[in-house]
């Protein structure tokens, strides 16, 4: 933790950003905060959160780059923080050359939980870098399904949505300012559970977007497996695209342009 | 009662240029094909959501069938590369949730292929038919 606060404080006195967005722990809880230069002194209250106590601070970050455009911020990151920050760089939503990483890895308890296929930022700053997870039992477990029973299982789960919109809330990825699941000729209005195909709708948009921090999961008090769903929709964006949601290497998001060429050919018929 | 033989509802998205004009062709040439198909007319196959084809299946549509120009044939260059995009991993997606994929279909049909339009038609909505009705509207109807 001195190794971030010490990091956290020289680019704050130097000038090299406007604040550190990080956790401060209040009455025993880690809470998001922004530390600026004429607060220094509470960076000794500055924390790494453990590892299942997580806030969308990617969104946050959106928050304050459209506030103070010219401000340069710097910001804890996770494994899937960072891979939020990427796809933002992408959407144009955040300017790379105004974010500073202050890298947290996670545990690997936490990386298990959330079988997550990259665990630590490109920057570790706090914690030792911890075993990926490549594949998720959770969503091999659906495909091991069969039709019927997978269809079951799902109307099972869209079936207690009490239409929070939680999930969309949380997500640091959610950046849309109209958003269809409000749209009142496609979604019905006024019904819970919402419409079946309300976490289908969802899961489209986050196909090449969701960058698996799994924050919606948690917020869920349905306690849908949105997760499984959207990670499917990242393995066939993988699988159809070749497109690694969250890392910088693989071009654009297959949804952002038409294409070049067209690879795919239609399913007969 | 006999029974009456199942008589789907069957949205088709198609695109202004292309498949509408095949099934103008269609018509004029005096072709036959199950009228169980509604269709909408849409400037480019591409502007067509999975939203869209979702909402039909929610409204209790048993299938959708989208008709676009032929790749390297779109009307704007390159329309329909986000078609094949959308909804190669709509059914991926569909089928992953345990609904029939095979409900949702996507057709190349130029201005040119009447025939091809009538055939397609008849042959998805033989397949609708003989799948039945589609689950979710069992379950709108449920509901209601």
């Amino acid at each position: 933790m001195d190794k971030i606060r010490k990091k956290v404080k020289s680019l704050l006195t130097e000038g090299k950003v406007a604040g550190y967005l990080g956790y401060i722990l209040r009455e025993g809880h880690p809470l998001p905060h922004l530390f600026t230069r004429d607060h220094l002194a509470e960076l000794e209250q500055a924390v790494v959160p453990p590892g299942d106590a997580r806030y969308p601070l990617d969104k946050i970050l959106q928050a304050l780059a459209r506030r103070y455009p010219e401000d340069t911020f710097t910001i804890q990151v996770r494994g899937c923080d960072e891979r939020g920050l990427n796809e933002l760089y992408k959407w144009g939503q955040l300017d790379p050359d105004k974010v500073v990483l202050v890298g947290v890895a996670c545990p690997q308890e936490q990386a298990d939980y959330c079988e997550c296929p990259g665990p630590y930022p490109s920057v570790v700053d706090y914690g030792e870098k911890c075993n990926p997870v490549p594949q998720s039992r959770r969503v091999a477990r659906i495909d091991s399904l069969g039709q019927e029973a997978a269809f079951q299982e799902w109307l099972g789960h869209f079936a207690r949505c009490v239409k929070c919109y939680g999930c969309r809330d949380v997500c640091p990825m959610c950046f849309c300012k109209e958003c269809g699941l409000e749209h009142p000729e496609l979604m019905s209005i006024g019904k819970v559970p919402p419409d079946t195909i309300f976490q289908l709708v969802r899961a489209i948009h986050m196909a090449g977007r969701c960058i698996d921090c799994g924050l919606c999961e948690e917020a869920c008090p349905a306690d849908i497996p949105l997760r499984v769903l959207y990670k499917k929709g990242n393995l066939l964006v993988k699988e159809l695209f070749d497109y690694d949601t969250g890392s910088l290497g693989t071009g654009l998001s297959p949804w952002k342009s038409l294409g070049d060429e067209v690879t795919l050919e239609t399913k007969p018929l | 009662m006999a029974e009456q033989e199942f008589q789907p509802k069957i949205i088709g998205f198609f695109c202004n240029w292309c498949t509408y004009a095949g099934a103008d062709l269609a018509g004029v040439t005096r072709l036959q094909y199950p009228p169980n198909i509604r269709v909408i007319r849409v400037m480019c196959s591409g502007t067509v959501s999975p939203h869209h084809v979702l909402r039909a299946f929610q409204k209790g549509a048993d299938g959708v069938l989208i008709g676009g120009c032929h790749i390297g044939d779109c009307h704007y260059l390159r329309g329909n590369y986000m078609t094949i995009k959308r909804m190669r991993f709509l059914q991926d997606l569909l089928k992953f949730t345990g609904f029939e994929a095979d409900r949702l279909h996507l057709e190349w049909i130029s201005a040119a292929e009447g025939p091809k339009l009538a055939q397609t038609v008849t042959a998805f909505t033989n397949k609708i038919k003989s799948m039945g009705p589609s689950p979710l509207k069992r379950l709108t109807a449920k509901a209601a």
